[in-house]
């Protein structure tokens, strides 16, 4: 191409030399290149104007003469140039994302959020005030849809997304929403936002609905706290019960043990005192056997021996009938018997 | 010559930018003649009109937004809910558009008319809990039909009446809060009381579990201590049965030597066996 060193003599030129040099150029150039020569070279910048670069996280939308004509995917691409042909990159990875109920102040770290009441107190289905936060994401799914269907984008998901969560949470009891019906408001909010904003033709895919806080409202966080901590109580309550069975039972079964054994003992020693006593019994009634006269005796005069020596006695006169004496407690009083 | 030529290019220019005009994808448009509207409406694209006699009239195309100030609307049940609905909306006949509310900001105020009107109408007609849960949905679905029969002679459609936010007036908010407050007290109590009552089941089982253990044990160990009993008068019983008398004998000595201590007097005749070789010494001497 000749025009090629032209071009490029031309954008290279510095403004102020070039206004320095303007006339004397002008003779220049009048001398050597005709007007055609100019509008071709600017025919050509103009057409140059239409190469555009879609990026890997964008598509690109063509619209000729502000007519949809077509969608090019990433990479260098031409378009006809301005006014005839206009290009608009969305970017259709991002994932956008909302608060709702809640803004971030400073992302931090520490990441510090403020409260927008107006937004996270609703109504739930039992008549109770809960306050929900939350957010969403989501990405454009029909990029055509998105650019051309719903003016302002943003507003519009963010008041779809309120209006699903309030009608999920309106239909749940506040139970249900503080505790294990979480997963299932996010599913719901975020299945319903997605036919309202399919209804509205969005070109929109709602990627996630996370609730961030859903606590009770302030006024009443306090007996809400309450409740938690008298469910603790009654387990407390009832541990210690438990302890307390835990800590008798044993010992009742110890001592349950122990009066069985004893009885076991006493038995034992029973018989064996019985069996010892009897042993003895026995040998002496054999050697009784082979005398008994003597033996008799000896026991006899053995256990007197015995007797006799602990005790007090007095020896009465042989002949007497009847006798009283003034005599201590414990006495014996043997009457004797008449030959 | 050259003067002229450039006033040719620059009255061609000007009659070319007069007799063509863009309408946008998110556009919709029709001419106006001379102040009448042409009854045609463009798309997005590159169209032709007559320079100068002809205007373009362009409208939006896309979905529009209308979002309404709350608004205190009264239930069946005589409860007021504070209601702010949104709605989405866009021009579907430009001409008729055109016509009535002209612009935007007319049509949003037309809209706030039948919307409200039409709200309060299915409001008033449920209650409270149906329109916060039961029947949400579908009553906002029967607001947005009926806006839209209204809404058609101004070439509007509307897509979608949502309630975004029915919440309760402040006042009521404070009962509410009230009855909260008092339901939580109440569960509160009865898990405290339901944990004393499960801990007193706990206590007394336990109890009586300890008396019948011990209870058992005593039983068993009675029988035991019979059992031995009865062992040991049986051996008795068997020894002694081979000489009763000598039994009793040698007994009877033993208890004697048992109970007579040092406090016990005896008094003793000289028929007592052992005293006999006592006396006859005496006499024998």
């Amino acid at each position: 191409m000749p025009w090629d060193w032209e071009e490029y003599q031309q954008t290279q030129e510095k403004i102020p030399s070039f206004i320095k040099k303007w006339q004397e150029k002008c003779k220049q150039w009048k001398k050597r290149i005709k007007l055609p020569l100019i509008l071709l070279i600017l025919l050509l910048l103009w057409l140059i104007s239409g190469i555009y670069i879609v990026s890997p996280d964008e598509v690109g939308v063509v619209k000729r003469f502000g007519k949809m004509v077509r969608v090019t995917m990433p990479g260098p691409h031409y378009h006809l140039p301005y006014p005839i042909e206009t290009v608009l990159k969305p970017k259709v990875t991002k994932v956008r994302r909302i608060e709702i109920g809640f803004r971030t102040v400073s992302v931090g770290p520490p990441a510090q959020y403020r409260s927008v009441p107006e937004e996270s107190l609703m109504l739930t289905g039992d008549e109770n005030i809960v306050s929900v936060e939350f957010i969403v994401q989501y990405r454009i799914k029909d990029p055509v849809a998105y650019l051309f269907n719903v003016k302002d984008i943003p507003e519009t998901v963010k008041d779809a997304a309120e209006a699903a969560m309030r009608e999920i949470v309106g239909k749940t009891p506040i139970d249900e929403i503080l505790t294990v019906g979480k997963y299932r408001i996010q599913q719901e909010t975020k299945e319903l936002l997605q036919k309202i904003l399919d209804r509205y033709n969005a070109g929109l895919k709602v990627v996630a609905v996370q609730l961030q806080d859903v606590h009770p409202p302030k006024a009443v966080m306090h007996a809400f706290k309450d409740v938690a901590s008298a469910k603790e109580d009654m387990n407390k309550f009832i541990n210690e019960a438990e302890a307390y069975r835990n800590d008798i039972l044993p010992r009742a079964k110890g001592k349950a043990a122990q009066i069985i054994n004893e009885a076991i003992a006493y038995k034992e020693t029973k018989i064996r005192k019985a069996k010892g006593e009897m042993e003895r019994f026995l040998s002496r009634l054999k050697a009784y056997k082979q005398a008994p006269k003597v033996i008799k005796e000896q026991i006899y005069l053995e256990t007197m021996e015995k007797i006799l020596a602990k005790t007090k006695e007095i020896v009465l006169p042989e002949k007497i009938e009847k006798i009283i004496l003034p005599l201590g407690e414990k006495t014996l009083l043997k009457e004797t018997k008449e030959k | 010559m050259r003067y002229f030529f450039l006033i040719l290019l620059i009255i061609f220019a000007i009659l070319i930018w007069q007799s063509v005009f863009i309408v946008d994808q998110t556009q919709q448009a029709f001419l106006l003649q001379l102040g009448k509207p042409i009854k045609k409406v463009f798309g997005p694209g590159l169209h032709f009109k007559l320079p100068f006699v002809q205007q373009v009239m362009r409208f939006e195309k896309r979905l529009l937004e209308y979002d309404a100030a709350p608004a205190e609307i009264l239930t069946k049940d005589k409860k007021n809910l504070v209601v702010d609905n949104y709605s989405r909306w866009r021009i579907v006949d430009p001409l008729k558009f055109y016509k009535t509310v002209k612009t935007i900001q007319g049509a949003q105020a037309r809209l706030d008319d039948i919307i409200y009107a039409q709200l309060r109408i299915e409001l008033g007609i449920h209650s409270l809990t149906e329109v916060v849960s039961e029947k949400r949905s579908e009553l906002m679905e029967k607001v947005t039909q009926r806006c839209n029969k209204l809404t058609a002679e101004y070439g509007i459609e509307v897509v979608d009446v949502r309630i975004k936010r029915a919440d309760l007036p402040p006042e009521n908010e404070k009962f509410v809060f009230e009855r909260m407050r008092a339901e939580r007290e109440r569960e509160a109590k009865r898990y405290r009381s339901e944990g004393k009552e499960q801990a007193m089941k706990i206590r007394a089982a336990a109890d009586r579990e300890r008396a019948v253990i011990l209870a058992k044990a005593y039983e068993e160990a009675e029988r035991i201590k019979g059992e031995g009993d009865m062992e040991a008068i049986k051996i008795y019983a068997e020894a002694i049965r081979q000489d009763p008398e000598f039994y009793a004998f040698i007994k009877s000595l033993e208890v004697y030597q048992k109970v007579f201590d040092e406090n016990t007097q005896l008094i003793i005749t000289p028929q007592e066996p052992f005293m006999r070789f006592f006396f006859k010494t005496q006499k024998n001497n």
